[in-house]
């Protein structure tokens, strides 16, 4: 315990009260509490809208959501070498192109260099995200003389994930930024925001920079690659939802399109959307823990079925949508990580059990609804959500007033 | 009457008092026409001209108007004055007024001059009222040209026209940040503007319109 | 007597005389300012025209240069030209039953409803009096709004010389882009007609490959904005095809550009 001691003895009299460095205890206590788990416990609630301890639930997320970070950095790396290996297009130009060409070269057929692809292109990704997101956090924190508190760390690797593998690190700042500040702290900070940050972050980037991130063309980390995602095929009547890909759209893709290969994950994509399985681990670590609520789950999934059902009944001849069966809609898109880690939110979900259940069919429903219908947006689960999200709280308003009615209506026994 | 010194009555609207960030009035035409300087500083000549005008007409009227058609007869001179300016524009400067379209004739239900009109010129003089009604002016000028600014040189790069930031598209460095060109893009500039304000001069801040509960366990207990 | 304005007859008079004097104000200045108007909305449509013909700059004088241009009118069913007054509207026209015919579902590929019995076009000259471009009106519906421009063509009634929106709500920075001066160079040179003679410039999704068989038909399409793309598209297609322009271009292209300057006059 040499660390600790040290620590404790020697830097951080200095950030306590009457230190040098008083003014910036945040940021020691940020970095101290990352090395060790504070012993000092609340006796109380702290949090009223979450009983146990917030860093471990945060940590829970965190592991919850590493299947879908690991196959996402081998994905990245598996579809920008397959591209370059099989069909003849060059990487882009650039420092990460060098060093993959120095230690692991371009062979898809390696893990290790998949690894290494993939690596390249998302590590400056996470680090520009935390950097970004701890300097807001801290310079709120600092100036409203509270601690950096652990919500970020979920914040952050949940916004890395839902990124385009080739985003320019400026805009990974510029959204990260506008989801902390304005998607967080102008509400009060962790808890008190009504709505997801990673995906108001994601939304900012989505209405700013609608050419590259709109969801209509598909990310590769290569040059001039230019191809449609998924579910702009699927719009526009190219993918057969019983045998998958059609042969006009294979010429131009290049990638196997089916059912299984959407499930597990072999197709282009944001860095931890692709592989519905990856996500489905995590969705048992977080049931089985039960940080996120199995209502919201349901609710989402149960909403979605029905909505496409009921688009397959009515049907259509001009849009090709209206066909495509519910578990097509789930491996598709960012809707499998957008159920299982962003509409659970503790915070900017519904809070009553009834809500739950109405806030989850909801979104399920509005999703749906976006990508059939709208004719801009391919992809609608990132809407769907912060839709959800703007109506929880009225949710939860008619959950509470019906209850007060009801227990009205037992104890006074419903006389006027 | 109380009475006013020019300068305040000029001047309080502008920062103190500001239409938009202080009484969050105009909001629809802040969103509609902020997305080029050009489109905003005209909206904000025609606004001011048709406030301190109505002030100055109304004030002038104030002992002749009938109690019980008062706001008929307000509405009435704000609509003459919009019109009028509308069809100046039209002959004068084709191309704004097009770009304007409907939001110069939405100037008569710009919650600004019908307040200034009922709060101020029908009880003040006719020198102070077309002061009030010119501060009132400016202060929403300068919101409007302030999201102008922004909206237009982070949105297209340029400013009233000219390239600043020289975009991607024709062969420059920079990436022109779509979401300024959407309406939304204007709340979230003015929502920073007020906290800008209001940090700067905290008796802006409203008062709570609730008070948390004490905390059940205060230190003493222990 | 003392005025009472509280009183009804007080009120009436009040409310009369400030009718009459605000009435009297607004007629007269829309009624000075008329000519004005007028003549700005005649510049604008004009300086349109000349933006698609290629022949604008900020410095010209508008009117001096649209002398050169010619404003001719075509029964867009014949392809005939005809006489009609100069102040003629085809978008008021195409409102009219009398003066246009609906469109089938299938025919309506620009979803513009109705198109008019008699369509404007402009004829560009050079120096010489030589025919220079073809200027059409042409309107569509994009993916939120009906997008109005003009299509200008080359003397040989095929190859296209440019194409200008003066009006559209499309997505900014997405569909918004087809104001982009890049994208509308993309148009320049590039051909109605395959080579059987069948209309088939296209906008098509991604880029073209210029190597491949029709890539002079074939246009980029706008990245992110798909529907919009298709909505220029049909547009194009729909007024240099056979409801549109395509009898008068038809015959333009049959005949030389001599034969129209015999025309009707």
């Amino acid at each position: 315990m040499g660390l600790r001691n040290y620590l404790d003895k020697q830097v951080a009299p200095h950030f306590h009260e009457g230190g040098k460095f008083q003014k910036y205890y945040v940021f020691y206590e940020m970095f101290d509490t990352m090395l060790y788990s504070p012993s000092s416990t609340t006796g109380a609630a702290a949090h009223v809208r979450d009983g146990i301890d917030l860093k471990r639930v945060m940590m829970t997320v965190w592991f919850a959501a590493l299947p879908a970070l690991l196959f996402g950095l081998y994905n990245v790396g598996y579809q920008a070498n397959l591209q370059i290996t099989e069909f003849g297009f060059s990487p882009l130009p650039g420092w990460r192109t060098d060093l993959v060409a120095a230690l692991g070269g371009f062979d898809y057929t390696s893990l290790w260099a998949n690894v290494l692809h993939g690596a390249v292109y998302y590590i400056p990704i996470m680090i520009v995200v935390y950097l970004g997101g701890l300097l807001w956090e801290g310079l709120f924190a600092w100036k409203r003389g509270h601690e950096v508190n652990e919500g970020f760390f979920v914040t952050g690797i949940l916004f890395t994930l839902i990124l385009p593998p080739s985003i320019p690190l400026w805009q990974v700042f510029l959204g990260i930024s506008f989801g902390v500040v304005i998607g967080k702290e102008v509400f009060g900070g962790t808890g008190k925001n009504f709505m997801n940050p990673a995906l108001i972050g994601r939304a900012f980037l989505f209405f700013a920079y609608p050419a590259q991130i709109s969801g209509d063309e598909v990310w590769v980390a290569v040059d001039n690659f230019s191809g449609a995602t998924p579910l702009s095929l699927a719009a526009s009547g190219n993918i057969d939802f019983d045998a998958g890909l059609t042969a006009l759209a294979t010429a131009g893709q290049q990638v196997d399109i089916s059912w299984m290969h959407t499930f597990v994950g072999g197709i282009q994509g944001s860095i931890g959307e692709t592989s519905t399985l990856a996500i489905l681990i995590g969705a048992g670590i977080l049931l089985l823990t039960r940080i996120a609520s199995w209502r919201i789950m349901a609710a989402v999934a149960l909403g979605v079925v029905g909505t496409s059902w009921m688009f397959n009944a009515v049907g259509s001849d001009t849009n090709p949508m209206f066909a495509m069966p519910w578990y097509w809609h789930m491996t598709l898109g960012g809707l499998a990580f957008g159920l299982v880690f962003m509409a659970t939110d503790p915070v900017s979900a519904a809070m009553t059990d009834a809500g739950k259940w109405v806030f989850g069919i909801l979104i399920g429903f509005m999703v749906v609804v976006i990508r059939v219908i709208n004719p801009a947006f391919p992809e609608g689960m990132m809407l769907a959500i912060l839709f959800g999200n703007l109506c929880a709280p009225l949710i939860d308003y008619f959950v509470v007033q019906a209850n007060i009615r009801r227990r009205q209506r037992r104890t006074v026994g419903g006389a006027v | 009457m109380a009475e006013y010194k020019t300068k305040d009555i000029l001047f309080q609207p502008i920062f103190n008092n500001n239409p938009i960030a202080l009484q969050i009035l105009g909001i629809c035409s802040a969103l509609a026409v902020t997305t080029q300087v050009s489109t905003a500083l005209t909206m904000a000549i025609a606004l001011t001209t048709v406030t301190a005008f109505s002030s100055l007409f109304i004030s002038i009227l104030r002992n002749q108007i009938p109690n019980s058609i008062r706001m008929i007869v307000q509405v009435v001179i704000i609509a003459s004055l919009v019109i009028l300016v509308d069809q100046f524009l039209r002959a004068f400067s084709y191309e704004l007024s097009r770009q304007l379209s409907v939001f110069i004739g939405l100037i008569i239900t710009n919650c600004i001059v019908m307040g200034r009109a009922e709060a101020f010129a029908m009880s003040n003089p006719p020198v102070p009222a077309f002061i009030d009604g010119v501060g009132n002016g400016l202060g929403y000028s300068l919101i409007l040209v302030i999201l102008g600014i922004v909206r237009e040189l982070f949105g297209s790069g340029s400013l009233l026209g000219y390239q600043v930031l020289p975009v991607i598209s024709a062969g420059g460095w920079y990436q022109p940040n779509g979401i300024f060109l959407l309406p939304p893009s204007a709340f979230f500039l003015i929502g920073l503007i007020i906290w800008g304000l209001r940090a700067w001069k905290p008796q802006q801040v409203e008062q709570d319109q609730f008070s948390i509960a004490p905390n059940s366990r205060t230190s003493d207990l222990y | 007597m003392a005025f009472d304005k509280d009183s009804i007859g007080g009120t009436l008079a009040a409310a009369l005389v400030l009718c009459i004097v605000c009435g009297v104000v607004v007629s007269t200045a829309a009624v000075a300012l008329r000519p004005q108007q007028e003549a700005n909305r005649i510049l604008d449509r004009q300086s349109n025209v000349l933006r698609a013909a290629g022949r604008y700059s900020p410095e010209i004088d508008i009117a001096a240069e649209f002398e050169k241009i010619e404003h001719r009118f075509v029964d867009l069913r014949t392809g005939e030209e005809v006489e009609m007054p100069a102040d003629y509207d085809q978008q008021g026209a195409a409102s009219d039953p009398e003066q246009s015919t609906l469109l089938t579902q299938s025919e309506d590929i620009a979803r513009v409803r109705r198109v008019p019995h008699v369509g404007e076009v402009y004829l560009a000259r050079d120096e010489q009096g030589e025919l220079e471009s073809i200027i059409l009106p042409v309107h569509g519906y994009g993916l939120w709004s009906t997008m109005y421009g003009f299509l200008s063509l080359e003397a040989d009634a095929n190859t296209i010389a440019g194409l200008v929106f003066y009006e559209h709500g499309e997505t900014p920075g997405l569909g918004g882009e087809i104001d982009n001066p890049r994208w509308r160079q993309l148009w320049q040179g590039k051909q109605l007609l395959n080579d059987e003679g069948e209309v088939a410039i296209q906008v098509v999704k991604g880029s073209v490959d210029e190597r491949a068989p029709g890539a002079e038909t074939r246009v980029d399409g706008l990245s992110g904005a798909t529907l919009t793309s298709v909505g220029v598209s049909n547009m194009v297609r729909f007024w240099v095809g056979e409801n549109g322009f395509g009898p008068f271009l038809e015959r333009l292209r049959e005949s030389s550009s001599a034969a129209l300057d015999q025309g009707v006059r």
